[in-house]
């Protein structure tokens, strides 16, 4: 009984291999794009926003003739957020899928370990949502790209902001791995630069990312000389936190509040009118604080498909793909290393502005967004930002020595 | 409050909710002999069936307290009967395997079901805010965790020791050929008490969710807790997962607050030393039950 199902698995497969040989043989192929993200478990909504951004791309620029007369189209691979499945994850899009470039990443460590292969797989890589600074720093290559702010560019702006404050002994919540602790060690640096008289305490507090419970840590802050605090807990973690430092009344005293990714819109929407009110909220790309025609018509369009506004991470997703036609345009082909090169200093312009690609790290010069939380959006159901600050890139960013990348 | 008082009380909030959910792990352990990888997607199905009953039907709080857990509990059964009765004679192993499966599938349709978004349930008006207690503000809600905790801790007790279903229960996890023998029926006994360690579960789910957010990555946040708990204390049995639980309690109330540095490294330190020291956890495995 075995033999005959042997054979019919071999056929098969012969078959299935003239089909795909027979598919690549068309000239009008399609461009095909990968796009690595977090697709399932626990921090897949962050997946699931550059779905939205990046098909909301595809579907615009496929409607209006595409690149180079050719339409895109999107192969899209779970990372679970660890390297080592995002890096099979790019040979198998690279190799079996025939992608021409890929768009992904939303963790700083998933980041470090994939982008030190994306010279041997020859294809761009433009990073959309993870900040680690050394991808454009240390680990920089020719093939690697960030769209989006990174840890150093959001804290010299934080930096900035407290330093106008009057808030002298500062410390930090934020989550134990290299995200908090990169964050608090940027922000401190800026900050004594800018204002040598401040107070870095050396009682931080870096609960377990996951940590469920926060109390802990809150009622420590409290009892402490701190009257400025820089919160770096992010997603669920930080509706947990807000919703526990409200019980223990830490919001009612006066403390100089700032959270480095506390206006992500999936946080604002689950928090509601539980986020306090008069913090200090950033974000890397806030949906109401561009006035140009791109911003206005993808906001709108972004409602209309999904029914709330856009999250940073699906702007960042949106404008790479964006980024791509220009880079390919410009090229005039999808060959990965012209592409790449393309891509070198180009400036685009996207929701958040005109954006440029620093020859020097491949990191695009754009500015975080800070504001204040103000009252409830009448229709969107989240707080509204007051006082906007938008930086200038070159302004907020490292020099490129700084950064330590040799391109 | 002190410091030292009110990381005593936050110990005991952490500690007795995970009292709550490691002891139906340890339960389903103790008398099954599976190791329930599914326990923390349990847990989280609890929460979420709070949040469904809270906020979109429009139910009280202590309405979703009684219903949610019962809906698992209900589940529970259903995956017993599909999928367990078939792996109870084999090794455990399989049971892990099995198990892990489920968890896969649960996690993934807890995702196509209510999204994976953040969802935020709100405590019922009675415990929100703080209350004053001995001269000091604390959470209002975690008076009430720690109330539960105590209740389910004496009602286990209770069943353990003083009733017939109780020690039918230690009587199957001791011997369950020799309680068959004795006209015990013991499928119902076995998927009554996997239905029990997932009503556990849940219950530990609705007490979570208004103190935590709601999201799909909560049940393998608190699988890893509950693991630490058991191992600390002993597999399989019953003061173990208390002794266990309250020392994890402890280990986060007070590290978070006076050891920051190493709070990420402390339980795994506990648990380190317990494994050296007393390898089969504080109450080992003799004590079952």
């Amino acid at each position: 009984m075995k033999q005959p199902n042997l054979r019919k698995l071999m056929v098969s497969m012969v078959t299935a291999a003239t089909l795909t040989a027979g598919t690549s043989a068309y000239a009008e192929d399609p461009i095909r794009i990968g796009g690595i993200y977090i697709l399932s478990g626990s921090a897949s909504t962050y997946g699931e926003f550059a779905q939205k951004g990046i098909d909301l791309a595809v579907s615009e620029i496929n409607e209006s003739g595409g690149i180079l007369g050719r339409d895109i189209e999107m192969i899209y691979e779970d990372s679970q957020g660890k390297a080592s499945v995002a890096i099979q994850a790019a040979r198998k899009l690279v190799h079996s899928e025939d992608v021409d470039a890929l768009v992904g990443l939303d963790s700083s460590g998933v980041a470090q370990g994939m982008v030190p292969t994306m010279p041997e797989l020859q294809k761009p890589l433009i990073i959309t949502h993870a900040a680690t600074p050394d991808v454009t720093g240390e680990l920089c290559n020719p093939f690697t790209y960030r769209i989006s702010v990174n840890v150093a560019q959001n804290m010299k702006a934080a930096a900035k902001i407290a330093s106008e404050t009057d808030a002298k002994n500062w410390t930090t919540i934020g989550p134990d791995y290299s995200f908090g602790h990169q964050s608090w060690e940027y922000f401190g640096d800026y900050l004594k630069e800018i204002n040598p008289d401040v107070n870095l305490m050396s009682d931080t507090n870096f609960p377990r990312f996951g940590a469920e419970d926060f109390t802990p840590f809150i009622d420590r802050v409290m009892d402490s000389d701190a009257d400025g605090v820089l919160i770096s807990v992010w997603g669920g973690d930080l509706v947990n936190f807000v919703r526990q430092a409200s019980n223990r009344g830490f919001f009612e005293k006066d403390l100089e509040l700032m959270f480095t990714v506390g206006a992500a819109t999936e946080v604002l929407t689950a928090l509601g009118d539980r986020m306090p009110e008069g913090v200090h909220l950033s974000t890397r790309y806030w949906y109401d604080a561009y006035d140009n025609d791109i911003n206005k018509r993808f906001v709108k369009a972004y409602i209309e498909e999904y029914g709330n506004p856009p999250s940073y991470n699906a702007e960042g997703a949106y404008a790479a793909i964006y980024a791509y036609k220009q880079a390919m345009e410009a090229a005039g082909t999808t060959d990965g290393p012209a592409v790449a090169k393309a891509l070198r200093g180009m400036t685009m312009e996207a929701p958040n502005g005109t954006v440029t690609f620093r020859e020097g790290d491949n990191q695009a010069m754009v500015s975080p967004n800070w504001g204040i939380s103000g009252p409830m959006h009448p229709e969107h159901g989240i707080r509204t930002l007051t006082d906007l600050q938008i930086f200038d890139g070159e302004e907020v960013a490292r020099s490129v020595e700084e950064t330590g990348c040799k391109l | 409050m002190s410091g030292i008082g009110s990381a005593l009380l936050n110990s005991l909030d952490i500690g007795l909710l995970l009292f709550i959910i490691a002891v139906g792990l340890n339960i389903v352990f103790g008398v099954l002999n599976i190791i329930n990888f599914a326990h923390g997607a349990l847990y989280m199905l609890g929460a979420y069936l709070a949040f469904t009953l809270i906020n979109l039907a429009g139910m009280p709080f202590w309405a979703a307290l009684v219903l949610a857990p019962i809906g698992v509990a209900i589940l529970a059964v259903i995956i017993d009967r599909l999928l367990l009765r078939y792996i109870y004679d084999r090794d455990i192993a399989d049971s892990l395997l099995l198990t892990f499966s489920v968890l896969l599938i649960i996690n993934e349709s807890v995702r196509l079901i209510w999204g994976s978004g953040i969802q935020v349930v709100e405590p019922p008006s009675l415990l929100a805010g703080s209350i004053n207690i001995l001269g000091g503000s604390v959470a209002a809600y975690s008076v009430f965790v720690i109330v539960i905790g105590l209740v389910i801790l004496a009602g286990l007790w209770y069943l353990f020791n003083r009733t017939r279903i109780g020690r039918i229960m230690r009587a199957a996890s001791l011997d369950r050929d020799m309680a068959e023998a004795l006209c015990i029926n013991t499928r119902l006994v076995v998927t009554g008490v996997f239905a029990f360690g997932a009503w556990l579960a849940a219950l530990g789910g609705v007490i979570a969710a208004p103190m935590r957010a709601v999201d799909p990555g909560m049940g393998d946040k608190i699988i890893i807790e509950s693991f630490i708990v058991v191992v600390i204390g002993g597999l399989g049995s019953f003061p173990g997962a208390l002794i266990g639980a309250l020392v994890l309690g402890l280990i986060h109330g007070f590290g978070g607050r006076y050891l920051p540095d190493v709070n990420l490294l402390l339980p795994f330190v506990g648990m380190a030393l317990v494994l050296l020291f007393k390898p089969n956890g504080i109450m080992g495995r003799s004590t079952s039950l």
